[in-house]
């Protein structure tokens, strides 16, 4: 709906994208500043993940409110848990905008994308038997819906009175029905090979601990 | 594993012709090549260049250059007849007029030019030389419509009526008040002429000038009506939409009604082939007993329409970073889109021109930013049937249909053969794509259902009564700036609140900076002065499309604002 309409929020000066962007940046090294096992190889994966997501989203931008993203939030939210998941969303959405166009509305898609992964991580999409495809596809369509309405409060500048906001949203509602529809296809498509793409390979150390852990318990 | 990598390729091969289709080149380029170009200092090229069997004539306006100026075919400046009293944007075509006599004496071969000061103008091609001069009436401005030749007449639509005028001497031999017009061309039917205005009546005046109007109520007429066996057609311009109308010339009763984008360009006919345009897309029509829809493409076009003789259409593409549009339409009702780089970019409403001189084949392109291109290829044979090839097969789209029935079909297959998990992905891709093709439609449908149901009110912009009279029905720009307001009026001809701006920036000496984003273009500074953000409301309501997508009318203020 934000980008078939062709509207946006204010301009910013070149500085306030700087400090916007080194805002952004510095919320994606917090949440993922946190001891981990394999530094190196998570960084890496992290770099891979967001890089590939930001390009599919830049590829796909001629199909109007088509967004990958949406969906890959969710799933890295569910699989890697929120604070990863937030971290992906800020970075997708700064580093697509550089490509896409950057500004205000930046910092309420990296929002947008972050609660999204939030609400993957806590939502329960992942059970025993694996990836829940129903409930992601439940998850998804909410998350669209979601999604372009925050989007959209960017615009709510102290100039547009209620009335008007709402007549803007009801005029975007098909592009609404078709960011949907688009995380419908993707989830269905690609949420599971997505989600085991995500699983994290236990560590030698991992392994070994729980095969001595085992032994103990059986002794 | 196995069984993802078929299904993703399909959805490769989905995406190709999408992809391709953004960037599809046709052979024109290498058929063509660069003859000359020539850059006027400044002004628009709004209206069509003319070939007069030796000279190239082009109309150049805006406050810079408005003038028209004779080229050789290899370039060469030949003559120059400027109008410093030109009012704005002249877009009124040039009309080449062959030597002939009537009652009224004789005339030489000779171009007809009409002026946004009232001025209509006969000007001996060769030189340049004023053969007569009339002035017509002006209120705002004066003429912008398109001529019409009617034996020993030309006939004018001038801002309020329209006029019969001597060819031999220019000598008025009657002129009949109509409604306020704007680009408002007139055509001659066996009964007389018909003519549209802004207030969206159509008006019929015969050849003593008596008139009769026709209410239509679908919006503002701004071209000459189209005769075609179906009946006359318009396409009226609502405030975000249009109707293009087949109009019973008998009685002025809408026989058929087909729904358009915002801003429509001049339609064009060709034999029983018509051509409208807009914002949104370009149409085809046949229209033999009944006008019918034979195919569409989504496309921004706003000023004229190029039938070429076999069959192409060429179309200016008005959006910021444009090219032009090469269409081709076959006997088998297969519409083709190419778009044509011809290396002048940005807003333009010129129709191309296209002639045969010296056993080649001429192309003359023009744009807002008053540049003018020509090219030349040598006249070969095989020209037609290599462009009748091109249209014959459309990979992309064939592929694409070829895909839509693929995935109907094993979705329901997939479904009989309980398949759940296939079926859902079959049939979710299918309905995404069908979305993907039908969403410029729906949206424009829905925002038009939704502005009927819950219209905005707006808050008048108020005429401040120290503006000189002149600016009335004119459009409008105040730029508010370091506590001061700085106004423009009289600027007319403006589509989009980005021309306008840039005329009123122009004027001001104020220079405008800005970038697209995927939103639109995007005003950053105006002056130098960047603020937090520029913001703009048309007639007093804030402005919710980007710059270059927000469409006007003839007598909007528009306002900016430092947030």
């Amino acid at each position: 709906m934000f980008q078939a309409m062709g509207v946006h929020g204010p301009v910013l000066s070149p500085l306030s994208e700087l400090l916007l962007d080194a805002l952004l940046l510095g919320t994606a090294f917090i949440l993922l500043s946190r001891p981990t096992k394999r530094p190196v190889f998570d960084s890496l994966f992290m770099v891979c993940l967001v890089v590939s997501v930001s390009l599919i989203r830049v590829v796909m931008e001629p199909l109007p409110n088509v967004q990958p993203v949406t969906v890959a939030a969710l799933l890295v939210g569910a699989q890697l848990g929120a604070r990863r998941g937030a971290a992906f969303a800020v970075l997708v959405a700064m580093i697509s905008n550089m490509f896409m166009g950057d500004g205000w509305w930046t910092a309420f898609q990296a929002i947008g994308w972050a609660s999204i992964a939030v609400a993957g991580s806590r939502l329960p999409l992942v059970t025993s038997a694996g990836l829940n495809l129903g409930r992601v596809c439940i998850a998804s369509v909410i998350a669209a819906l979601w999604f372009d309405f925050f989007v959209s409060l960017s615009l709510l500048d102290g100039t547009i009175g209620l009335y008007e906001f709402m007549i803007y949203l009801g005029h975007g509602l098909p592009f609404d029905f078709l960011h949907v529809i688009g995380n419908l296809t993707f989830t269905v498509w690609l949420g599971r090979w997505f989600y085991n793409l995500l699983e994290e390979e236990p560590t030698l150390e991992e392994i070994e601990f729980a095969v001595v852990n085992g032994h103990g318990i059986d002794g | 594993m196995s069984r993802r990598f078929p299904a993703l390729l399909l959805l490769s091969l989905l995406l190709l012709p999408l992809a391709s289709a953004e960037y599809q080149q046709s052979e024109w380029g290498n058929e063509n090549s660069l003859a000359w170009e020539y850059g006027f200092d400044s002004g628009f090229i709004s209206t069509s260049a003319l070939f007069t069997g030796e000279e190239i004539l082009v109309r150049t306006s805006g406050n810079g250059e408005p003038a028209v100026t004779a080229f050789d075919l290899a370039g060469e400046k030949l003559w120059q007849r400027i109008n410093n009293r030109s009012l704005s944007n002249d877009m009124s075509p040039l009309i080449h007029v062959s030597a002939g006599q009537g009652d009224c004496g004789e005339w030489p071969e000779m171009v007809l030019v009409g002026w946004t000061d009232g001025r209509i103008e006969a000007l001996l091609p060769s030189d340049g030389t004023l053969f007569w001069s009339v002035q017509s009436e002006v209120a705002g401005w004066g003429v912008t419509g398109e001529f019409a030749l009617d034996g020993e007449y030309v006939i004018v639509p001038t801002r309020r009526g329209v006029g019969q005028y001597c060819l031999a001497d220019g000598e008025q031999q009657w002129w009949t008040q109509t409604g306020l017009g704007w680009r408002n061309g007139v055509s001659v039917s066996e009964s007389g002429y018909f003519l549209g205005d802004e207030y969206g009546v159509l008006w019929h005046v015969d050849r003593t000038g008596e008139s009769l109007s026709y209410p239509l109520g679908l919006g503002k007429i701004r071209h000459s009506p189209l005769l075609t066996g179906a009946g006359l057609v318009v396409h009226a311009q609502a405030v975000s939409s249009s109707t293009i109308a087949v109009i019973d010339v008998s009685n002025g009763s809408v026989i058929q009604q087909f729904p358009g984008g915002p801003s429509p360009a001049k339609p064009s006919l060709h034999g029983t082939s018509l051509v409208t345009g807009d914002s949104s897309s370009l149409q085809i029509f046949s229209c033999t007993a009944l006008c019918r829809q034979v195919g569409d493409l989504p496309f921004h076009t706003n000023g004229e329409l190029r039938w070429l003789d076999d069959g192409v259409i060429l179309a200016p593409s008005n959006t910021p970073d444009s090219n032009w549009g090469l269409f081709t339409f076959d006997e088998r009702e297969n519409l083709t889109y190419t778009s044509l780089d011809v290396g002048i970019y940005g807003f333009g409403t010129a129709a191309p021109l296209q002639f045969t001189a010296n056993d080649q084949v001429f192309t003359v392109f023009g744009n807002d930013q008053a540049l003018l291109r020509v090219f030349t290829r040598a006249i070969v044979e095989v020209d037609e049937p290599l462009i009748q090839h091109q249209a014959d097969f459309d990979w992309g789209t064939q592929g694409l249909l070829f895909i839509i029935f693929m995935l109907i079909g094993s979705s329901t297959v997939l479904f009989l053969n309980g398949k759940m998990d296939w079926f859902y992905r079959t049939s979710s891709l299918f309905f995404l794509i069908i979305l993907l093709l039908i969403l410029p439609d729906l949206s424009t449908q829905w925002s038009k259902i939704f502005d009927e149901q819950f219209p905005t009110e707006q808050e008048e912009e108020l005429w401040n009564a120290q503006w000189p009279d002149s600016w009335l029905d004119t459009q409008i720009v105040i730029i508010e700036m370091d506590g001061e307001e700085h106004a423009v009026g009289g600027l007319t001809g403006h589509l989009t609140v980005y021309s306008l701006t840039q005329e009123a920036c122009d004027e001001l000496g104020f220079e405008i900076d800005g970038e697209f984003t995927e939103l639109g273009y995007y005003i950053e500074s105006i002056n130098g002065v960047e603020a937090k953000g520029w913001e703009y409301f048309t007639d007093g309501s804030k402005g919710v499309m980007s710059v270059d997508s927000a469409s006007i009318e003839s007598s909007t203020i528009v306002r900016w604002t430092p947030v």
